[in-house]
């Protein structure tokens, strides 16, 4: 199945050709690589520079997929979450494509595309990924903070979620705190790195919490603010140690969350761990969360490629793929009534 | 339950109620009130059932004078000035109770909040009944404030209302504040912890002490400023440094609006709107920590059309973008609220204004 997919649920601007679970194509205009000079992007520009820019994006992943529209059995775009402005601009491209070419048009969730991004495979590659279900989810990002049960593809029950900030938003905020410039999460790791992550005791958020079933990033953010204000004139190391400690609390946080979830789910026999979004990137949490994971005999599975933890449309290809490969797609050739859903989480 | 009008024979009808452990609703200067007999554990707790809020939240007590309250409260000199400045007037003083009353009264450290209503009915009842008597507001937690009686009993559920045993009517009150609430216990300084009519500086500021405080105070915003908006839209600025409580405001605005749904840091999304199950009323909440240049992106994400539209807007880091506000401020209500970090680990200093 050759799918064109869109994503314009934020900063990118993003087409991509995939075919079945393999990517042939994936384009990305990133306002971050060109903005990268001002310290960060203009986020709420979005809706004009997605204008500007989708027609462009689209026919360069054809080109670069070297196939004929014709070849195309259907377009896949998200439709949330996201800026709602930003998402209406790849809504009505992908209503124009579809209508153009006669093609079904298929509604996909941007933070579901995420879980299931690590089922990705390259290009040509017919070695499929065995993963079975049931499986745990987790996608970490700037908005999107989530534990999931998959049961199956399409069929998740939700374990625990962010009750304030997304882990990605707390990385980037400590980040600033500490003077970096963006994309903050990325330098705060680098940092951390020539820091010691118990030079600082910084509570564990929702440590007391018997049901572990959520996130929460704002008392840690409370505390950071208070120890860094109290710090005369922190030198280079202190930085790097604060960086590290606030690292390890944010990240041990989830750890906790997800072994407990682990446990309590033990009777399921579950193999595998999908993990996806932009933290993903992040070594450190990595390291802590494979530990976990090999302790109760779970493989920790993580998107091919980097390109694929930040935003593509890539995933969104294979996510709408995945879902309805066994469907009859003539459903989805109504579809005026697509619509943004700028708060559709994974479930 | 039972309606009778406010007059002299109803003095005793209300004194036989609550010597019965019941729950009577009544008046005040300020609002209508949910009174029982603060010595009685059973009424005590009928009462908490009522308002619905989990156990251990305090209730201020009505008496009818200085020298009653001394026999369930330490009253030090801060204390002192304040009784003989306000009282009686819509303010509630806190003072270190002297742990006689029901269970739950005083709150979990032992602090009692004591009024004294500057309305004749109550004082009349208080005398003789001469014993404390709740005195707090009459409706549901995160209910509208009840100025008439139909304000509570539209607002509460059949089970709710089966709990009530008397109310007392005396029309529609002039829509005041309720008191405001100054705590005594703390400091050598009084210290307001919530903002009425009566101010003890020349700006609005109240000391939150916890993350659901600063839910409640912005409860307490929203229903001062809800019927003052009227068919515009009311901004809510909010100015705090980082980990201040922003979101947690949010969640109290959310709350108040009745909207169910887990509020979240709008940073990264920008934009986040809420809508009330079956009301046209829409909580938008926006955040300007990503923008670079605010002034500009701020319109691009299309909040000119949402001043128009009698909507609730929550901006998060507004002192980004106070040029803006004053453009805004033709349109709709502009509420500058700014979260200081304050002495104690889990303290905060709020203040607001309108613009």
């Amino acid at each position: 199945m050759n799918i064109l997919a869109i994503d314009t649920s934020c900063d990118e601007t993003a087409v991509a050709i995939t075919r079945d679970k393999q990517i042939v194509s994936s384009v990305v205009w990133s306002q971050a690589s060109l903005h990268s000079s001002f310290g960060g992007v203009y986020p709420s520009l979005a809706q004009r520079e997605h204008k500007l820019r989708i027609d462009w994006v689209t026919q360069k992943a054809i080109k670069q997929a070297g196939i004929e529209p014709e070849e195309i059995d259907a377009i896949a775009v998200t439709v949330g979450l996201g800026l709602a402005v930003a998402l209406e601009v790849g809504i009505n491209k992908a209503k124009e494509l579809a209508s153009k070419y006669k093609l079904p048009l298929i509604p996909v969730s941007h933070a579901e595309s995420h879980l299931l991004s690590s089922l990705a495979l390259p290009s040509g590659n017919m070695e499929d990924k065995i993963v079975s279900f049931p499986a745990l989810g987790l996608v970490l990002s700037g908005g999107t903070t989530q534990l999931v049960l998959i049961k199956n593809i399409g069929e998740y029950e939700l374990l625990a979620q962010t009750q304030d900030d997304a882990l990605g938003e707390a990385l980037d905020k400590a980040a600033r705190l500490l003077g970096f410039g963006y994309p903050g999460g990325a330098i705060l790791e680098k940092e951390a790195r020539h820091g010691n992550p118990k030079a600082y005791k910084l509570p564990i958020p929702l440590a007391n919490d018997r049901d572990k079933n959520r996130f929460s990033y704002s008392g840690l953010k409370t505390a950071f603010v208070r120890l860094f204000e109290n710090i005369n004139e922190p030198s280079r190391q202190d930085i790097s140690d604060l960086a590290a400690s606030f690292q390890e609390a944010a990240f041990e946080h989830i750890n906790k969350v997800l072994e407990y979830q682990i446990l309590k789910h033990k009777h399921l026999g579950i193999k595998n761990l999908l993990f996806g979004g932009g933290v993903a990137n992040n070594i450190e949490i990595r390291k802590k969360l494979r530990k976990t994971l090999n302790k109760h005999s779970i493989k920790l599975n993580i998107p091919y490629s980097k390109k694929l933890l930040g935003d593509n449309a890539g995933m969104i290809g294979v996510c709408a793929y995945l879902k309805n490969k066994d469907k009859d797609l003539s459903v989805y050739l109504d579809y005026q009534n697509v619509d943004r859903q700028p708060r559709l989480g994974i479930v | 339950m039972r309606i009778i009008k406010e007059d002299k024979s109803a003095i005793d009808v209300v004194v036989n109620c609550l010597e019965k452990g019941q729950l009577v609703f009544m008046a005040t200067e300020t609002v209508y009130i949910a009174a029982v007999d603060a010595t009685n554990d059973l009424a005590v707790k009928k009462l908490i059932k009522f308002k619905n809020r989990p156990f251990g939240k305090p209730f201020s007590v009505g008496v009818h004078s200085r020298e009653m309250a001394m026999n369930y409260v330490a009253i030090n000199q801060t204390a002192e000035k304040l009784y003989k400045r306000f009282l009686p007037g819509p303010v509630t003083i806190v003072s270190t109770g002297k742990h006689n009353l029901a269970k739950g009264v005083e709150s979990e450290s032992g602090t009692l909040g004591i009024r004294i209503p500057d309305y004749p009915f109550f004082i009349a009842v208080s005398k003789k009944f001469n014993k404390p008597i709740t005195a707090t507001s009459a409706n549901a937690s995160y209910q509208k404030r009840p100025y008439k009686l139909s304000d509570i009993t539209d607002n509460i559920s059949e089970k709710q209302k089966g709990l009530i045993d008397l109310m007392v009517d005396s029309g529609e009150l002039p829509h005041n504040e309720p008191s405001t609430v100054i705590d005594t216990t703390l400091d050598d300084q009084p210290v307001i912890l919530r903002q009425g009519e009566i101010k003890l500086k020349d700006k609005n500021e109240v000391l939150s002490r916890s993350e659901e405080n600063t839910q409640n105070v912005a409860k307490e915003l929203w229903q001062k400023y809800q019927d003052l908006k009227g068919e515009r839209s009311i901004i809510f600025a909010l100015e705090g440094k980082m980990g201040a409580g922003k979101t947690h405001f949010v969640k109290g605005l959310a709350k108040a609006m009745q909207i169910d749904e887990t509020v979240t840091s709008p940073t990264f999304d920008l934009l986040v709107s809420y809508k009330r199950p079956q009301a046209r009323l829409e909580l938008i909440h926006i955040d300007t920590w990503r923008m670079i240049n605010p002034t500009d992106e701020i319109d691009e994400i299309g909040i000119k059309s949402m001043l128009k539209s009698n909507s609730v807007i929550a901006i998060e880091w507004a002192d980004r973008i106070l040029n803006k506000l004053k453009e805004y401020q033709e349109d709709a209500i502009v509420i500058i609220v700014k979260i200081d970090y304050a002495k104690g680990e889990n303290d905060r200093l709020i203040s607001w204004g309108v613009l």
